[in-house]
């Protein structure tokens, strides 16, 4: 048992779902990272569970897993370091860390 | 502190920018883009697109003089290194921006007369606001003025040209689709380097506030007039060519008036300054109405 599956476990937390990410056509960082955002089409865009908005510059940033409260993202467009939390909405919200 | 100003990086912009969505651009747009008919062969729409892209050049020969004259203000040496990446974004700015006037037919020698005809009075006071804190190498309302203030209100400006524009003009919405890219980097290097400022400063935060306050009276100026002056939506109505149905916070910018669109572009960037500011630690002041 790998020392994942032994966390994985003991938690209490059911185990996050994994996503196969793809180029978006997000172009605005270097190419080896461009999978991990793309462009935010406005109130209507519904984020996925491993998706998030940059506060900042409107970017949404997306993770290879399931985000969870607490988890740290960075995001690279506007290079702004951010943790996700749980907005008034019920959705994953992102705040900025200074 | 160190490693979020190690982001800051020439090799990072070079990367993210001139690699990127810039390549094999010609100022700003794919070579094969050009300025439509319904433009070109159009007196009233050409003259109302030269005023609209002759503000743009105003507003960005600001932000090319206060983002180039904050440099050695700057208190560190990756604020510098930024501010110098950011420098030629503006003046990258400047220069399609200009390129597009000379698109639009104005003449090389008549380019500094047009702008002096067509600059909008209020958008000259705001960029003095901000000048004169540059002048002073205050840094720190330098940069609320410039990254915050000017550039949150370039952010909203660019968005709804963007969309306005994306199915009318893909020349333009290319052009613009790259500005709003740098501004990413702009308002994010303002709320990051200058959260902290503020917090280590309490005492300056009302001479900011003041100047935020001052700012947005002259941007709600500068909106009220430029769309007062707009005689496009006239002109596309006279001629019975229907208006782009491109969707902006919410609304159907194709059935706007001028005046809803003044309202919902100052609202829109207000609202902005107010969420930006609260996160930086700054109490946002709304300003008079025009």
């Amino acid at each position: 048992m790998s020392e994942t599956q032994k966390r994985t476990a003991t938690d209490p937390e059911p185990p996050r779902a994994r996503f196969e990410l793809e180029d978006t056509g997000f172009n605005e960082v270097p190419k080896k990272y461009r999978k991990f955002y793309r462009r935010w089409s406005g109130e209507k865009d519904e984020l996925a569970p491993n998706e998030v908005l940059c506060p900042v510059c409107k970017v949404v940033i997306r993770s290879s897993r399931e985000l969870r409260e607490g988890d740290r993202v960075y995001c690279m467009p506007c290079m702004s370091r951010l943790v996700v939390g749980r907005g008034q909405g019920g959705g994953l919200e992102a705040t900025v860390r200074y | 502190m160190a490693d979020f100003l190690n982001a800051y990086s020439i090799q990072n912009w070079l990367e993210s920018c001139p690699q990127a969505y810039l390549e094999d651009t010609v100022f700003g747009h794919s070579s094969d883009e050009h300025e439509p008919d319904l433009i070109m062969e159009n007196e009233v729409l050409r003259h109302d697109a030269i005023r609209t892209t002759v503000a743009l050049v105003v507003g960005e020969r600001c932000a090319l003089a206060a983002s180039s004259g904050l440099i050695n203000a700057a208190p560190d040496e990756g604020s510098k290194r930024f501010l110098a990446t950011q420098t030629l974004d503006e003046a990258r700015h400047v220069e399609v921006f200009t390129q597009r006037l000379y698109d639009l037919g104005v003449a090389k020698e008549d380019l500094e007369s047009v702008i002096a005809q067509h600059a909008n009075p209020n958008l000259v006071k705001f960029a003095e606001l901000l000048l004169e804190k540059v002048d002073k190498r205050d840094f720190l309302a330098g940069v609320v003025g410039q990254n915050i203030v000017l550039e949150g209100m370039a952010f909203s400006v660019f968005e709804m040209m963007h969309v306005m524009n994306a199915a009318m003009n893909p020349k333009f919405a290319h052009t613009l689709q790259g500005t709003i890219a740098d501004e990413r980097r702009h308002v994010g290097f303002g709320e990051n380097r200058i959260g902290s400022l503020v917090r280590d400063n309490p005492a300056r935060k009302p001479e900011i506030e003041k100047m935020q306050k001052e700012m947005s009276y002259w941007m709600l100026a500068t909106f009220s007039q430029a769309f007062r002056d707009t005689s496009a939506v006239d002109e596309l109505e006279r001629i019975g060519q229907e208006r782009t149905h491109s969707n902006y916070q919410g609304a159907d910018l194709g059935k706007l008036s001028t005046n809803e669109m003044e309202a919902l572009l100052g609202d829109t960037v207000l609202k902005e300054f107010k969420v930006r500011l609260g996160r930086i630690g700054l109490d946002y002041q709304s300003p008079d109405r025009p």
